[in-house]
């Protein structure tokens, strides 16, 4: 098994404080990594690192063999690695297929001059895209309300266009900050349906989340992440089993992880 | 040269800039930090208070110790009717308010010079003798003023460390949704805030018409100080005004003497600048999020 | 599933009303009146205004173009003022054709905001308004103080117009007006394009494009670069047809003008900046004799259109349409 996505001592400081410290782990093609740690333990500063939103102050990521460490984000979507948000971040004033065709920006845009004066490879390259998003709304299930403003739909909904804005870029690597967090339960098993089924497409992901019974039943690999560190790795119920993880992480809360 | 007696000048004249200036930024950081409104209208006021203060004392003779704070009254009383139909509508809106507020501004100045046209006026100053001190020249006015200036200062500190409606000030300067969920009548603190930061204003518009002369456009550089001040000490920070405040005064005054005004403002804009560049939040601020 | 229908969807193209359909009618009806106007016996102050409104219509529409990133300069007049003096300085001092001054016009403003974008362009957008406010302060002062190449607070009298023939204030009219057609047709067709999509998402989600694949700040500088280089031409069309240019033509006020004339009009649609300079050009003329006056109602209006129609009066008019239209709706 090579590294698909390889992170080695990945170091940030902010000021005297150590959001993350010395991370390394990897990911394999066409796996779902779960990352998991109590709220403040740098799940998002790690994503944000890799997805090159901040610097590190340490450390490189490794991504289908190429260092892109410090690399900014619209240049790493050009490479495949695309990260969402933790709250639903779609654009709310505008309809579902504009959305998804903004997210499609890498494929629609064939250069300056091309795309000024609307020259046939414009044209041909818009109408593709077109194309290729009918088929993603409607493989994720958004193809009746692609015509309705965003920011009317339901947060289930809006959950749902926000992967499809990150998959409308052809990614290779998806990475997904809380893609449950405010949702019901139905709604929540519904999202992991489609992410088994984004990774079935031949999709790595990468899933940050502290929702448990979610968790275990999306990732093949679960990493713990605490003050920053990694604290164990493996498959989930291995980890979840595993006493110092109980300690530190579930705490007080182990009786409700194990309900 | 830099004598010890000129040195001293400097600080002296440092210190009476940096009052009028605190005054007038204390204002507008109030209504940012508060209201969240970026009060381009605030040297609007600053002008009617400098013809309030034109009127009461250099018209109608009324002692100035009693005229100065009387006229900023006048001008923060009336000003409530504006907070009524034109600020309520703009609180925690940013943007729209830095707009709107400049077309205030653009209405309240065109209206001050249909009523006084264009012409300088000038208000007399509160004494006029000058005052020598082992070679070190002030006159006797801009103590005053300082004096006043440091009242003011003074009661403002007092009131909103030992108060309950200063208090809630406070609160909800640093945090206006905390504020709210302890209990705090944000209706009240903001037509209180207003209030103040305007009587400020208006005070220190009384002065600096003294320091300079009377005009409907007089407010545009007590506004651009403002401005510098708070972002040199940080949007919405008490102490931070204090900081700019004494730093653009004293700033001025020194480069002023060696180097000429012009340099001066190049010099305090190009300081600015470069904060708001790198360090947005200013001296004194935090940064959001 | 006929996924022809759904592409139908997103003809309706949010936002961008000018492209097609009956307001390209409505332009082109518009372009053909402002033909044809010098042809009527209006006289030559009809004409002069006509000139100054075109060129403001250049700089409030260049102005547009850098709002539609999410960023508002306070400080596009200093821009302006850096293009007319170029311009002025490149045939005056050394006695170069208009042509290559109209070529300094761009490049000088438009070099200023590729070295200054880079930083300022990273800043939030109220602290991009403040930065740009004071920049504006320190061009003005530049101008006044650098009185060897500026004349300084007198200004420089005496330009020459860009060819004699422009000497006849209807010729101007028509130099002007050709200007704004192709000016304003160029940022009409750059914000229709791809690139006009990427803007309109880098406003409404700086984070979300960026992680859909746009190069925010390349985008952002390069239209920073764009808008004040255009401006910087219209900067140059004004000194050369006024034949003067001073520190007061380019100071804060006239930066904050521009950001009326997009206000009223509308700020997230180019026909805004055109209706605003309509409105901001002929309203004045209706209390000529009262300027004061003019201006108090002027900001007593921008405070309403802001408290009321914060979309400008393009909302206004496109509420009134929506009205119309519900009336005759058949359904879906």
């Amino acid at each position: 098994m090579t590294a698909f996505l390889e992170v080695s001592n990945l170091t940030r400081q902010f000021g005297g404080l150590t959001a993350v410290r010395d991370l390394s782990f990897t990911v394999t093609q066409q796996e779902i990594l779960g990352i998991i740690g109590p709220n403040g333990a740098g799940k998002t500063t790690a994503v944000n690192l890799m997805s090159g939103v901040i610097r590190p102050t340490a450390g490189t990521v490794m991504f289908a063999g190429q260092v892109i460490t410090g690399q900014s984000p619209h240049r790493l979507v050009r490479s495949g690695l695309v990260r969402t948000f933790q709250s639903t971040t779609v654009f709310t004033d505008r309809t579902v297929y504009e959305n998804a065709l903004r997210g499609a920006f890498l494929s629609v845009y064939p250069g300056a001059l091309h795309t000024f004066f609307g020259t046939a490879r414009a044209r041909r390259m818009r109408r593709e895209t077109e194309q290729r998003i009918d088929e993603l709304l409607e493989w994720l299930g958004l193809t009746d309300v692609a015509h309705l403003t965003a920011g009317n739909l339901p947060y289930g909904y809006q959950k749902t266009l926000g992967l499809v804005i990150a998959l409308a870029s052809r990614p290779r690597l998806i990475m997904l900050d809380e893609p449950v967090a405010g949702l019901s339960a139905e709604e929540a098993d519904q999202v992991r349906e489609t992410i088994l089924r984004v990774r079935d497409s031949g999709i790595t992901v990468v899933v940050i989340d502290h929702n448990m019974r979610f968790i275990k039943g999306l990732c093949d690999r679960v990493l713990v992440i605490h003050q920053g560190h990694e604290l164990a790795i493996g498959k989930p119920l291995d980890v979840l089993a595993n006493p110092a993880v109980i300690e530190a992480y579930l705490g007080r809360g182990h009786a409700a992880a194990h309900r | 040269m830099l004598s010890p007696i000129v040195l001293v000048q400097i600080v002296v004249n440092g210190v009476g800039l940096a009052a009028i200036y605190i005054l007038v930024a204390l204002g507008f950081t109030l209504l940012f930090g508060i209201m969240r409104v970026v009060n381009f209208a605030h040297g609007a006021f600053a002008m009617l208070g400098g013809y309030a203060l034109y009127y009461l004392y250099s018209i109608y003779d009324v002692p100035y110790l009693v005229a100065a704070p009387v006229a900023a009254l006048f001008v923060a009383a009336a000003a409530l009717v504006l907070e009524r139909f034109v600020y309520r509508r703009f609180y925690q809106k940013m943007f729209q308010s830095m707009i709107a507020l400049l077309g205030l501004d653009m209405a309240i100045a065109s209206t001050a010079l249909i009523i006084w046209d264009s012409h300088e006026r000038s208000i007399k100053p509160a004494v006029s003798d000058i005052l020598q001190l082992g070679g070190i020249i002030v006159p006797a006015d801009k103590l005053v003023i300082v004096a006043v200036a440091a009242i003011a200062l003074a009661a403002f500190y007092l009131f909103t460390h030992f108060t309950r409606a200063g208090l809630a000030m406070r609160a909800a300067a640093q945090d206006v949704e905390t504020a709210e969920a302890q209990g705090i009548d944000t209706r009240v603190t903001y037509q209180l805030s207003f209030f103040i930061a305007i009587f400020m204003a208006a005070l220190a518009g009384g002065f600096y018409g003294q320091t300079y002369a009377l005009s409907p456009f007089m407010g545009e550089r007590p506004l651009m100080m403002a401005f510098i001040v708070v972002i040199l000490g940080g949007m919405g920070s008490i102490p931070g005004v204090a900081l700019g405040g004494l730093l653009l005064g004293l700033g001025e005054s020194f480069l002023s003497t060696f180097y000429g005004s012009s340099v001066s403002v190049f010099v305090s804009f190009g300081a600015v600048i470069l904060l708001l560049v790198f360090r947005p939040w200013g001296l004194l601020g935090t940064p959001e999020k | 599933m006929n996924t022809t229908t759904v592409s139908g969807l997103a003809a309706p193209r949010d936002g961008r009303a000018l492209a097609t359909g009956w307001p390209a009618r409505i332009a082109i009806a518009g372009i053909l009146a402002l033909v044809i106007l010098p042809l009527l016996p209006v006289g030559s102050f009809v004409l002069s205004i006509g000139t100054t409104a075109f060129i403001t219509a250049i700089a409030a529409a260049s102005l547009h173009l850098l709002i539609r990133t999410g960023h508002v300069s306070m400080g596009h007049a200093a821009f302006m003022g850096i293009g007319a003096y170029a311009s002025v300085l490149v045939t005056m001092k050394l006695q170069l054709p208009f042509a290559a001054g109209l070529v300094a016009a761009f490049v000088a403003p438009a070099i200023l905001a590729l070295l200054i974008g880079p930083l300022v362009l990273r800043l939030a957008g109220k602290y991009f308004v403040l930065v740009t406010f004071l920049f504006g302060e320190i061009v003005r002062m530049v101008f006044v103080e650098w009185t060897t190449l500026t004349g300084g607070a007198n200004g420089i009298p005496g330009v020459p117009p860009p060819h004699p023939r422009l000497l006849d204030p209807q010729a101007y009219y028509y130099f002007a007006l050709g200007f704004a057609i192709v000016l304003i047709g160029f940022i009409a067709r750059l914000l229709s394009s791809e690139i006009g999509r990427s803007i309109d998402a880098i406003r409404e989600g700086e984070n979300l494009a960026e992680c859909s694949g746009v190069p925010v700040l390349r985008v952002k500088v390069c239209i920073f670069a764009l808008s004040c280089g255009i401006v910087g031409i219209a900067g140059a069309l004004q000194g050369h047809f006024i034949r003067y240019i001073d520190p007061t033509s380019f100071s804060m006020v006239q930066s904050l003008n521009l950001v009326v004339v997009n206000v009223i009009g509308g700020m997230y649609a180019l026909v805004g900046p055109i209706i605003g300079t309509a409105f901001f050009m002929i309203t004045p003329e209706l209390l000529r004799d009262y300027v004061e006056l003019q201006r108090v109602i002027f900001g007593i209006i921008i405070i309403v259109v802001i408290a009321f129609f914060p979309g400008g009066l393009v909302e206004i008019a496109q509420r009134r349409a929506d009205a119309l239209r519900g009336k005759r709706k058949v359904g879906p």
